[in-house]
Parts: structure tokens; sequence; C-alpha cells
């Protein structure tokens, strides 16, 4: 029988489709290091854009049976990678964290509604994916990284540059490490910026595929100032039930829109629990409010996450229920909203702009 | 100003009608209220020449009109709805 083509293991792969991008694998260049042996055994790389993503095990199947279909072929050997590609082609090259490929902003319309549990999970979800992660506690008011990842350590200096604490395989870098004491810091108008920008260029992030920032709650001065300061891919908008009924959220959402930062999508947090008493899973009133309101705003909803004890013991002894309880139904609602957010920032990286002429 | 689309379509626009679908709070009005561009009939000739165009994020533009007015940011899905509906 005649040795199957690289044209043609291409034209069978071309079938297949990602669902995000919405464009054939192949024209977006993840098929790499193609070869068939005379033999016909096909082997080759199929790069995605992000290690954490949700359809990994589909497109491997769906690559076997592709080029297994061909005639000729006798093997096929798939090596699954992934390069999580830039989100912005800058316009100049950024002094702001030069080695950072995507920055994630964690952002929610009031405190207290678990937006920095969200923004640990979330990163340490992206972390034990294979990614290389970066996590910055930009939330000046309330610093509770360091705490909820334990590491409250001062963070060493090298040639005048401060290091990234290690935690849990992640890099952090928060307000509270800088400025351990218990006083808080009032920090106002332009200080928040020059705080937040020394955060970025004083820092040595090194090279990282995702950077999660735990931005400050509400629509302040802060959180404001850090989304222009910060070149953001996008930024996801944790909420609760409740405050999804009071449209706080809504506002959140629309301030990031005013300053062009692209919403990533809606988390709605402690939206269901376990219930110990009977074991069965109970609705918490108005639950499904924030998938309700991301179809009525246009933007994704990226998933609910249930109200757990573990959640909360684990934050507050210092470890991500994603990595000291992988099975519990917390970790995996973290792991599958990670894959989305994942997701939502590849879009952007493959996001063509128009080409604009004025006369 | 002409713009090329992702799929390769192409749209015009005249400076007249960008500044006519302006869509600032203050020329759309707000809450309930009318705007600028409902209440007036013409337009000076420095509202009506574009000074410049400027990319915001990744979805819109900021125009800015000889008047100095230049608020408005046109996301790029109402562009392209605004130049298919008036293709010339
Ligand atoms: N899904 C959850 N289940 C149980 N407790 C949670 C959950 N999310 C957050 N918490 C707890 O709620 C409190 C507030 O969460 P936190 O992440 O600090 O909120 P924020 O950063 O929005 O102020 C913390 O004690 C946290 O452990
Ligand atoms: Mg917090
Ligand atoms: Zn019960
Ligand atoms: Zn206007």
């Amino acid at each position: 029988m005649a040795m199957p083509s690289s044209q043609q293991v291409l034209e069978a792969l071309g079938g297949i489709k990602d669902p995000d991008l919405g464009r054939d694998v192949v024209s977006l260049g993840m098929i790499k290091e193609l070869e068939v042996s005379p033999e016909g055994k096909v082997s080759f790389t199929f790069e995605l854009t992000t290690p954490a993503c949700p359809v990994r095990d589909r497109f491997k199947s769906q690559a076997e049976d592709a080029v297994g279909g061909i005639a000729g072929v006798t093997g096929v050997e798939i090596r699954m990678t992934a390069n999580v590609r830039p989100a912005f082609l800058r316009p100049k090259p950024s002094e702001i964290l030069p080695g950072v490929k995507q920055t994630i902003a964690v952002a929610s319309g009031k405190g207290g509604v678990g937006k920095s549990t969200v923004a640990v999970n979330l990163a340490a979800a992206l972390s034990r994916s294979g990614a290389a992660v970066g996590l910055l506690d930009a939330d000046i008011y309330g610093p509770s990284v360091p705490v909820m990842t334990g590491s409250r350590r001062v963070p060493q200096q090298v040639n005048g540059r401060l290091l990234p604490i290690d935690a849990h395989g992640m890099k952090l870098m928060s307000f509270g490490q800088i400025n351990p004491s218990d006083e808080p810091t009032i920090y106002r108008g332009p200080m928040v910026g020059k705080a937040i920008e020394a955060m970025m260029v004083q820092v040595d992030w090194g090279i990282l595929d995702y950077l999660v920032i735990d931005l400050p709650p509400g629509t302040g001065d802060a959180s404001l100032t850090l989304a222009q300061v910060v070149p953001l891919t996008g930024v996801a908008i944790v909420c609760t039930p409740q405050d999804v009924a009071t449209d706080i959220a809504v506002k959140a959402l629309q301030m990031f829109r005013k300053l062009n930062v692209t919403p990533l999508g809606l988390i709605e947090n402690m939206s269901w629990y376990v219930c110990p008493e009977c074991g069965h899973r109970h609705e918490i009133f108005s639950h499904g409010g924030a998938e309700a309101a991301a179809k009525r705003l246009g933007v994704p909803f990226l998933g609910a996450i249930p109200l757990e004890e573990g959640i909360r013991e684990d934050a507050d002894s210092g470890t991500p229920v994603v990595i000291s309880r992988p099975e519990s139904a917390g970790a995996k609602a973290f792991v599958a909203i990670a894959s989305q957010v994942a997701a939502r920032t590849s879009i952007q990286s493959f996001r063509q702009l128009p080409v604009i002429n004025v006369h | 100003m002409e713009i090329t689309w992702e799929d390769g379509a192409q749209s015009t626009y005249s400076a007249e009608q960008l500044r006519w679908a302006c869509p600032c709070a203050e020329c759309r009005g707000e809450g309930g209220s009318p705007g600028r561009l409902s209440r007036v009939k013409t337009l000076s000739d420095a509202e009506l020449r574009v000074q410049d165009v400027t990319l915001v994020g990744q979805y819109a533009l900021q125009i800015a009109f000889e008047s100095g007015h230049a608020t408005g940011l046109y996301t790029f899905s109402m562009l392209r709805r605004l130049g298919t509906t008036d293709r010339r």
C-alpha cells in the first residue's frame, strides 16, 4: 500500500475545529513537527493555546480518529503540548511585564464575595495544568493572598529587583508582603498607580504564561488606576447570587468596559451548597442570577462555585482547595472555570484587528 | 475612513456619518433625556471633520473631531453595522 502523504494527514486534521477560536486546528498553526514514516506511522505535535485547554482530550481523540482513518496509516503518535501566546502585539515593547504573556484580572463589585479565593484557586488550577503562573495581590485595601497561600514572607531583593515568593509552584507578590505591618496603608490617587507600577516593574516576574491579578474590590480609584497602568488581557468578575440581584457586579463590568478592558466573563461564587444534613445539593436563593446577567450583558458565563466549608478552611490554612482537595466539588468547579478563562484569553490572542485607514 | 475587516469585507464612512452616529452619552442622551444630536439639525464644519482616530483596547475606536468632541467610543461591532447598512 502507498505511504500516506503529509498533505493527506493535514487535510484530515483540517476537519477539526477549535470551538473557541472558530477555525480549524491546522490553519491555527497547532499542528507541528509532522512526520510520516515509510511504514505508515504518523507522528506530530499538537500545540494547544493553553495547557488548561477545556477540549484537550477531545482534540486528541478526534486527531487519532481522523488520521487513523487514512488509508495506509499504521499508527498515530500525538504529542500534546501547549504554548500560551501573548495577548497583545504590543504597540511598543512594554517595559511593564515584558515576559508575561497573559494578564488576567479578577475583580468584583464589592468586598467579601470571594474574589481573592477565586484568584488564588484560578491561579493554582492554571499552574497545576502545567502553565507558568504568577499571582499578584493588588488589593491594597485588604491583601489576603499571602495568608491564603501560606506565604507571609518578605520577598528577597537581588540587584535592586524583588523576587516573587514561591507559593505552591506559583510566583507570588503582594502588597501584604511589601508592607507586612498590621497597620493598613492608605493609598490615594496617584500613589496607587505608583505603588502598582512598582509591583510590575520592580518585581522580577520572569517568563509567565499567566499573571493572575487580584484587584481591589469595587469601582473606586484603585481598580481604575490599575486597569489603566497594567496591560490586561481581560477581567473576570466574581459575584454572589445576591449581588447580581442588586446590580453591583453589573456596575463593575460596565466600568471595565469603559476602560476598554475586555470582560472575560462572570463567575458566580457561593452559588449552591451540599447540605451536610441530607447530602443533597441546595440552591442558594437567586442562584443562577449571574448566568442570566451574563446573557443579558453579552458576556460569557465562566461557571459557578459552591459554598463549601473546605474552601474557606483551606484558604485559612494556606493551601488553595484545588491543591489540597482536588477531588472536591469546589476544586472541580475552579478547574472548570480556569479552563474557560484560559480559553477566553486564547481567543484574545487570536483576534485579528481590523485595518483602519483614515484619509 | 475605511475599515478592512478580518473577513476581508470593507466599509467606508464619511466624517459626517460618523459624527451623527457618535454613541457618547452627551450626543445620545442619558436616562431617558434626549441627547444633543436629537436636539440639533445641523452641526458646524469643525464638528464634521475628523482630527484623529485612536484604537482603544481591542474592540473600539475613539474618534476625535476638530471641534474637540472626542468622547465617543465606536465599538467595532457598531462600526460594522454602520458600514454595511450604509454601503456605497
Ligand atoms: N465558595 C466558598 N465557599 C466557602 N467559603 C468561601 C467561598 N468563597 C469565599 N469564601 C470565604 O469567604 C470569605 C471572603 O472571601 P474572599 O476571597 O476573602 O473575598 P474577597 O476577596 O472578595 O473580599 C473568606 O473567608 C473565604 O474563605
Ligand atoms: Mg480579597
Ligand atoms: Zn438538606
Ligand atoms: Zn458624542
